[in-house]
């Protein structure tokens, strides 16, 4: 049984949550397509995590319901918080750098999407991706 | 899947007509090919999910290296879709911004509307051009009870939108004021508290106001640091400015602004007007007074409507038909 | 339209050179720029503006923000170098009558 869950300390973490969601996306019968979409999603939040809170978690689990299979990949870190959640899942606000970046680039990935901020408790984002 | 198996079919024709004979028929279809996919948003990386698809079908011989090198390139369009799909959603908001625009300025005509008062001894014409959407400039006239004109004209400092909604506020204010109180130093005292109260401390007015006794034809006005308007002399045919001091309005909330006068005799005029008047930029500079008075002296014989009318035109002109700033241009002539 | 924007930093006051035209496209920027050394209590900041070739009035809401500014944290504000043109536009305005104003450039003031 693999660990589901990546620490994000350096950049090369990223890597490994990478890897952890490529393998989970593989298993479940994911094509190529989504397999990236899923990767270039944990990226981007473990970016935000490595770049903005200094250090956190990537979780990455299957899923099921009565209909359907998916993945969910939970980021959750101890950072600074995020203060104004309107403006950072708007388009074109990316401070990260680059078009189409950042959360609202998250969220057009996958299908599901959940953020929880709190300036003294970090953040927490939840995302799922259901296989068609 | 329906449609993914139908542009599938469709790019490997493409795909197979081109690999056999590399016609540009084919590559015009592929041209067409791009635009579909643009037009049914399909994004990048799906495009060449499909491509190797249709190669990998087309070509099973295919050495692995170079579908390999395809994941690559997969991995390597992700940040293009990405960006292609945030265009979307910010052309969508654009699209919803500009027709908010657009309502919001025929609004602004509509709120703005001042109807110029038709009189048997003042002729009176006005001209008010936007640079942008939205207007800056402002005038307004009424007709009080007594018989006495008011006349104002205004340029908020700022354009566009902001500048919109602030004339807004001063037209309001305007429409509020007593009958009684149509002395122009007192318009002006009472807009700059007004203003010196509500408005962005970046943000700036200027106005002149005038007042227009008709029993023994004298104007009256006050200026908060707007431009100078002309008063034409008809009997001598000089032009001279409409001196005024006054702070703008919105610096210093206890600021007095004097009443100046003036004898207006059969055939004098009285010019106002906004700084896009003056600062009006041309090719070799700006436009130089003399310039701006030359125009005028030219049609000063015809009526007020025209000679506001024939004046923006030639500037129109001179600035090849780019406005920099609002213009608005005001013509009071006495008639009798 | 472009605009340049020097800024020296002495002892006793900020010196902000400007060169360029000042308009509704760079005014933002010299908002931006400007506004942070009003905001310090007791401010004295002298604008040179002997290399601006010219400016609108939303270049003089830029200059009527930073005097409120510095009026208001007790700061003092010194334009040198206007041209008779930008002179005209501060006495049109009724600036020039509480703003401290010259059109000697920078070297010609203390």
């Amino acid at each position: 049984m693999m660990d589901s869950s990546v620490k994000i300390i350096n950049e090369w973490d990223i890597v490994a949550a990478r890897q952890l969601g490529r393998n989970v996306a593989k298993e479940l019968g994911f094509g190529t397509v989504d397999q990236a979409r899923i990767t270039t999603a944990i990226s981007e939040l473990a970016r935000n995590i490595y770049l903005y809170a200094g250090q956190g978690e990537i979780t990455i689990e299957k899923i099921e319901n009565e209909a359907k299979k998916g993945i969910i990949i939970i980021s959750r870190d101890a950072g600074p918080g995020i203060s104004d959640l309107r403006k950072v899942m708007e388009d074109g606000f990316s401070t990260s750098g680059g078009l189409g970046a950042g959360l609202p680039g998250v969220k057009r990935l996958m299908d599901e999407f959940s953020i929880e901020s709190d300036p003294r408790k970090g953040t927490l984002i939840q995302s799922v991706k259901w296989l068609r | 899947m329906d449609f993914r198996d139908a542009m599938l079919d469709n790019y490997k024709e493409i795909l197979k007509t081109y690999i056999s004979d590399q016609t540009e028929q084919a590559l015009y279809l592929s041209e067409k090919f791009s635009r579909k996919l643009l037009e049914c948003k399909v994004s990048p990386e799906e495009m060449i999910s499909l491509h190797k698809t249709s190669v990998m079908e087309l070509e099973p011989d295919l050495p692995e290296s170079l579908l390999l090198s395809l994941d690559i390139l997969l991995e390597v369009m992700m940040a293009y879709g990405l960006a292609y799909r945030e265009h979307q959603s910010l052309r969508t908001i654009q699209r919803e911004l500009i027709n908010e625009i657009e309502v919001a300025a025929s609004m602004q005509q509509t709120l703005l509307g001042t109807k110029i008062p038709s009189l048997s001894f003042l002729d009176i014409g006005a001209i008010s051009v936007p640079a942008k959407q939205m207007s800056g400039d402002y005038y307004h006239f009424v007709s009080h009870e007594n018989g006495a004109i008011s006349v104002a004209i205004a340029d908020i400092i700022g354009k566009g939108i902001p500048a919109a909604l602030c004339m807004s506020m001063i037209k309001y204010s305007m429409d509020s004021m007593p009958d009684d109180s149509q002395a122009p130093g007192d318009v002006l005292e009472r807009l700059n508290r007004v203003v010196e109260q509500n408005v962005d401390p970046t943000m700036f007015i200027t106005m002149f106001s005038g007042l227009y006794y008709p029993e023994n034809h004298t104007f009256h006005y006050s200026s908060a640091g707007h431009e100078p308007g002309f008063f034409y002399n008809g009997e001598k045919g000089t032009f001279e400015e409409l001196k005024a001091k006054g702070l703008l309005l919105g610096v210093d909330k206890k600021a007095k602004y004097n009443e100046y006068e003036r004898k207006v005799e059969v055939g004098d005029a009285i010019l106002l007007m906004s700084d896009g008047v003056t600062e009006c930029r041309t090719e070799d500079g700006f436009l130089e007074v003399d310039t701006l008075i030359g125009y005028i002296e030219k049609y000063i014989e015809l009526g007020a409507q025209d000679i506001a009318d024939k004046v923006y035109k030639e500037l129109e002109y001179l600035q090849d038909f780019q406005l920099r700033d609002d213009f608005t241009l005001i013509i009071l002539k006495r008639m009798a | 339209m472009n605009i340049s924007i020097d800024i020296r930093e002495q002892e006793l006051q900020t010196i902000i050179t400007l060169a360029g035209e000042i308009d509704a496209y760079t005014a933002p920027k010299l908002r931006e720029t400007a506004f942070p050394y009003t905001e310090k209590q007791h401010a004295n900041v002298v604008m040179d503006l002997s290399g601006v070739s010219y400016m609108d009035s939303t270049g003089l809401g830029v200059f009527v923000g930073l005097f409120k500014s510095l009026n208001a944290n007790e700061g003092t504000l010194k334009l040198v170098g206007l041209s008779d043109r930008l002179k005209r536009l501060f006495d049109i305005t009724g600036l020039a009558d509480i703003m401290n104003i010259n059109t000697v450039a920078e070297g010609g003031v203390e």
